[in-house]
């Protein structure tokens, strides 16, 4: 530099640092070293619209991809089912495509069962394992040997799973999920004929009762009516919908609740019919439901004599003032509707609680009405029953009938031990799973053929409840798959391929994206002309199928032979000297059945209500865990008739006294570093078998005892351990 | 020429954009979609159990939660605290760096390169919302493919916190500017408010008072958290009504 040019700079920089000497520092500084809004340059990125199978709500997503990589998982506005809002478990659905411990490509076991010693080995080799299994069956004329266990399969899934099923000429298909609704199934073909499930319309709704219905967490479709809710609440100008929620434990649903009744469990649907009974004795029902559905409100109250208000209060442990005030709301704000839950439904009278609660729509006349309850407008069949399916299926095992096992999902953790699926699994000679990450059950596998994460794969995702329209999602890879991995149905045709011409007739596609373009062809095609190669690009661009006509389903309507709901007394399995306490299982906002806890956003994810992280824990009333010596923090010892396990407390204030409750989810064996050997599986204290009562998924009639160990439970939790003190600072 | 320079920056202190946000309690559930939109919007790192142990959870976003009264007439809020952009805010004037400052958008900024972590903010601030990165945080690969490109990965020693998206104002600001237009209401939302189920968080420019934002901030059931300091939040809160009945 020249000397001259330097005494210029010199001079004014001088220049300068006496004119900012007026300015404030903030403005004078900052500039120099800040460059406007930090410098950040967007870079560009492409979104993509799929859709969501990680719970059966099926949400419609938007990705955004940059640089080939998944970035950001959003709701796709267009989807009717979430409107552009997604979950916590949505938008983790990412970290299950780029989870650290997926399962790269396909293994073969190489050390005991079980052991989790696995070789790697090529598709062709995996593929040619089975098809070796499968061929075995074949000539020993054994077909029906061969087990697949899913989850409720829907759309064209479904129907891939079931041809290769049906033409190898094996029955043993079971589709089961724990939280599956069959309940509601169940319950509305006995009463209504109809086993479509029911779609509520909260938005438009003045009153809503939930009985153990949580619609926040996964009942049905949490963001479908978490949306609802919000518009209930304050959408409308005018009218703020009141929510009353009925259930033992105050679930997340029932925080934000106006009013909460603690009711004993299994009292839920002799509660119910005592407030029909009231709305009945009053002359508060609507007159021409009464017509519409060919009842007739005399008998029905002659019907209903038996649950007068001394014994519902006694029943339910309700005061008698507050059940009168709470039917007198719901009688008289009109439109008013009643949800019936998960809580209700997995006790031993679940069914007939569910059609007493079901019976109160009806008097509000809130069927097929704005503000009450439709027949959900993608009704499909499904089983009724899948419980008694796996039930059957772990005896055919037992008696060694099944030597090939097929199994999509996690089963060896979401399905409670006593139904003795895991032992019976056990004797099966060799177990294929399809699992992503090395999860509980294919731990125990024999074959491991990992199937794509959901960001990778094609498929259509039929929405359990996708309100009054019809609604289908598709599913389109995103990025290209991150692993040497195959998607589980195309992995069954070619196997189908492999056995034989006979095995694979009911397959004449190239692969199950061409199938799939089939059915949504079919979907289409029986409306309008269908010009292939545009319409399905367009279909993708939109991300599904999403019909908006209006025009009015069959609604639901009482069935002339359908009885009177009457709910018998709840049984538990556990006497009530032994075992004092019922155990409540629930689902957790983020983990669902027990999917969520290989994602660590979700594992990070404080519960919101007890704010726990990273762990399990069972929650005690207050006075209870007082007079256990039970404090905060504790390591505890639940004790149920088939098994006990060891977690931290949590005192809960929002749990009956005579009740304790632990979230689903924890406790994996597998499922990759941020689940293994995390927390405690619940399920394992659930009696499936109870006295007097044939096998049902009554997984909330199980009592419990509950014993302190140790002052190290080891729980972390964000928020104050007793829940901060200072609410009314911020004026709530 | 430096005294353009300055001088441009200036101008650049005024901005037709006052961001800030409205949270109504009485639409939130607590369900913490909008906690893992965040977490995953802004590359903000996964803390192991001993972390949070030792309260050094990196949310930006964490929902606090209330009980109030006992059995059976028991009560649970829930509050959604993220940074309040107070335009009085406590953590700028005590950083010796600079690194937090305010900008004409009515943001909290937070510099992370010029940050040099003497945690003086975060002390500073009576919400709690400002975190630090006590631990280098990796992501196991492939997990490190989910990393957005549009933010920084923050070190260890760096103070971290939410910025309501600043990279989506930004792209927001950048196509109005190529269409020669202002921001449209509800154009641009933080991931936390895109997501929200129940539509309880809203975004958007207070100075427009015509937007959704600025309309529902006139609602009589509004408060802002801890108002007694002074602090002037950009965001408002709405009381959760009724509820009588415990």
């Amino acid at each position: 530099m020249k000397r001259r040019t330097f005494l210029q700079l010199g001079a004014m920089t001088a220049a300068t640092a006496v004119l900012d000497g007026c300015r404030p520092a903030n403005e004078k500084l900052i500039p120099y070293l800040v460059p406007p809004d930090e410098g950040v340059t967007p870079g560009k990125a492409n979104y993509y619209a799929s859709a969501c199978r990680f719970c059966p709500a099926g949400c419609g997503i938007l990705v955004r991809v940059s640089e080939g990589r998944a970035k950001k998982i959003e709701g796709n506005p267009d989807h009717p089912v979430n409107r552009g809002k997604l979950c916590a478990r949505g938008q983790s659905i990412l970290q299950e495509l780029y989870h650290p411990d997926r399962v790269p490509q396909p293994l073969k076991r190489s050390g005991p069962q079980g052991s989790g010693k696995f070789t790697p080995i090529s598709w062709e080799e995996g593929l040619a394992i089975l098809t070796e299994q499968l061929k075995t069956l074949q000539r020993e004329q054994a077909t029906d040997w061969l087990a697949l266990v899913t989850p409720q399969l829907r759309g064209t899934l479904a129907e891939v799973a079931a041809s290769f099923m049906r033409s190898f000429g094996s029955p043993h298909h079971v589709s089961f999920d724990l939280l599956s609704p069959d309940w509601l199934k169940l319950a509305n073909s006995r009463s209504f004929g109809n086993q479509s499930l029911p779609w509520y319309d909260l938005a438009e709704t003045r009153y809503l009762i939930s009985f153990g219905a949580d619609f926040v967490e996964s009942h049905l479709s949490p963001v479908h009516y978490g949306h609802a809710f919000g518009q209930m609440r304050q959408g409308r100008d005018t009218v703020r919908g009141h929510f009353t929620y009925v259930g033992g434990r105050m679930s997340l649903t029932a925080a934000s609740a106006d009013r909460w009744l603690p009711a004993r469990p299994g009292s839920e649907g002799a509660l119910a019919l005592g407030m029909a009974r009231l709305l009945l004795a009053d002359s508060l029902y609507d007159n021409a439901a009464f017509a519409a559905n060919g009842l007739r409100p005399e008998t029905l109250l002659k019907a209903l004599e038996r649950y007068d208000l001394p014994m519902v209060a006694q029943l339910s442990g309700l005061s008698q003032d507050v059940i009168v005030e709470v039917a007198r709301e719901f009688a008289t704000t009109r439109p008013a509707v009643a949800m019936a839950g998960e809580t209700v439904a997995f006790q031993t009278n679940g069914a007939e609680s569910v059609r007493a609660i079901q019976l109160l729509n009806l008097l509000s006349g809130s069927l097929n009405r704005p503000g009450g309850v439709y027949p959900d407008g993608g009704a499909m069949a499904g089983p009724e029953n899948s419980f008694g399916d796996l039930l059957s299926l772990v005896e055919v095992m037992r008696r060694d009938r099944i030597r090939v096992a097929l199994i999509h999902g996690d089963p060896v953790h979401a399905i409670p031990q006593t139904t003795g699926f895991r032992e019976a699994l056990a004797r099966v000679p060799f177990i294929v799973s399809f699992s992503t990450i090395l999860d509980d059950t294919a731990m125990q596998a024999d074959l491991v053929l990992p199937d794509h994460a959901c960001l990778e794969s094609w498929g259509d995702v039929v929405p359990l409840s996708s309100g009054r329209d019809k609604a289908i999602g598709l599913m389109q890879p995103v990025v290209t798959p991150v692993f040497d991995t195959r998607q589980f149905p195309d992995v069954l045709l070619a196997t189908a391929k492999r056995l034989g011409s006979r095995m694979a007739a009911p397959f004449p596609h190239e692969s199950y994206l061409e199938m799939l373009k089939g059915t949504m062809a079919k979907r289409l095609g029986a409306r309008s002309g269908f010009d292939s190669e545009t319409t399905w690009v367009d279909l993708l661009r939109r991300g599904g199928l999403f019909e908006t006509s209006r025009e009015q389903g069959k609604g639901y309507r009482w069935v002339a032979a359908a009885t009177v709901p009457a709910p018998a007394e709840p049984r538990f399995a556990g006497d009530e000297k032994e075992f004092p306490l019922h155990l409540q299982v629930y689902t957790s906002p983020a983990f669902h059945d027990g999917r969520g806890a290989p994602l660590p956003w979700l594992q990070q994810l404080p519960d919101p209500m007890s704010t726990v992280v990273w762990d399990s824990w069972v929650e005690i009333n207050p006075k209870t865990a007082a007079g256990l010596g039970i404090k905060f923090g504790d390591l505890v010892e639940v004790t149920s008739p088939p098994g006990s396990i060891r977690l931290p407390a949590v005192i809960y204030p929002g749990i009956r006294p005579d009740m304790v409750a632990i979230p689903l989810g924890q406790g994996h064996q597998g499922g990759g570093r941020y689940a293994m050997g995390r927390g405690v599986n619940p399920l394992d204290l659930v009696a499936v078998k109870i006295d007097g009562e044939q096998p049902q998924p009554a997984w909330n009639a199980t009592r419990v005892r509950v014993t302190r160990i140790s002052e190290k439970g080891k729980l972390v939790t964000v928020g104050h351990p007793e829940g901060s003190f200072r609410s009314e600072l911020i004026e709530i | 020429m430096t005294t353009v320079k300055v001088e441009s920056a200036m101008q650049k202190q005024t901005s037709p954009y006052k961001w800030g946000m409205v949270i109504d309690l009485d639409r939130c559930t607590g369900c913490g979609a909008c906690v893992v939109a965040c977490q995953a919007e802004n590359n903000v790192p996964i803390c192991e159990k001993h972390e949070i142990a030792e309260g050094r959870d990196m949310h930006w976003l964490r929902i606090e939660r209330f009980w109030v009264g006992e059995y059976p007439d028991v009560r649970v809020r829930f509050l959604p605290v993220l940074c309040q952009h107070c335009h009085d805010a406590p953590c700028e004037p005590v950083c010796p760096v600079y690194a937090s400052y305010h900008n004409p958008d009515g943001l909290n900024g937070q510099v992370y390169n010029r940050c040099v972590g003497t945690r003086y903010c975060g002390n500073n601030c009576p919400y709690a919302v400002r975190v630090f990165n006590f631990y280098r945080h990796e992501w196991p690969k492939p997990l490190d493919n989910q990393l957005s490109p549009d933010i920084t990965v923050r070190s260890r020693g760096v103070m971290e916190k939410c910025t309501f998206c600043i990279q989506r104002i930004r792209r927001a600001k950048e196509d109005a500017k190529g269409e020669g237009r202002m921001i449209r209401d509800g154009e641009v939302q933080p991931a936390c408010a895109q997501t929200c189920p129940t539509d309880a968080l809203v975004f958007g420019n207070m100075a427009d008072p015509d937007s959704r934002v600025a309309r529902l901030a006139r609602s009589p059931r509004r408060f802002q958290f801890l108002e007694h300091l002074g602090t002037h939040p950009s965001v408002h809160y709405l009381k959760g009504g009724g509820r009588e009945h415990a």
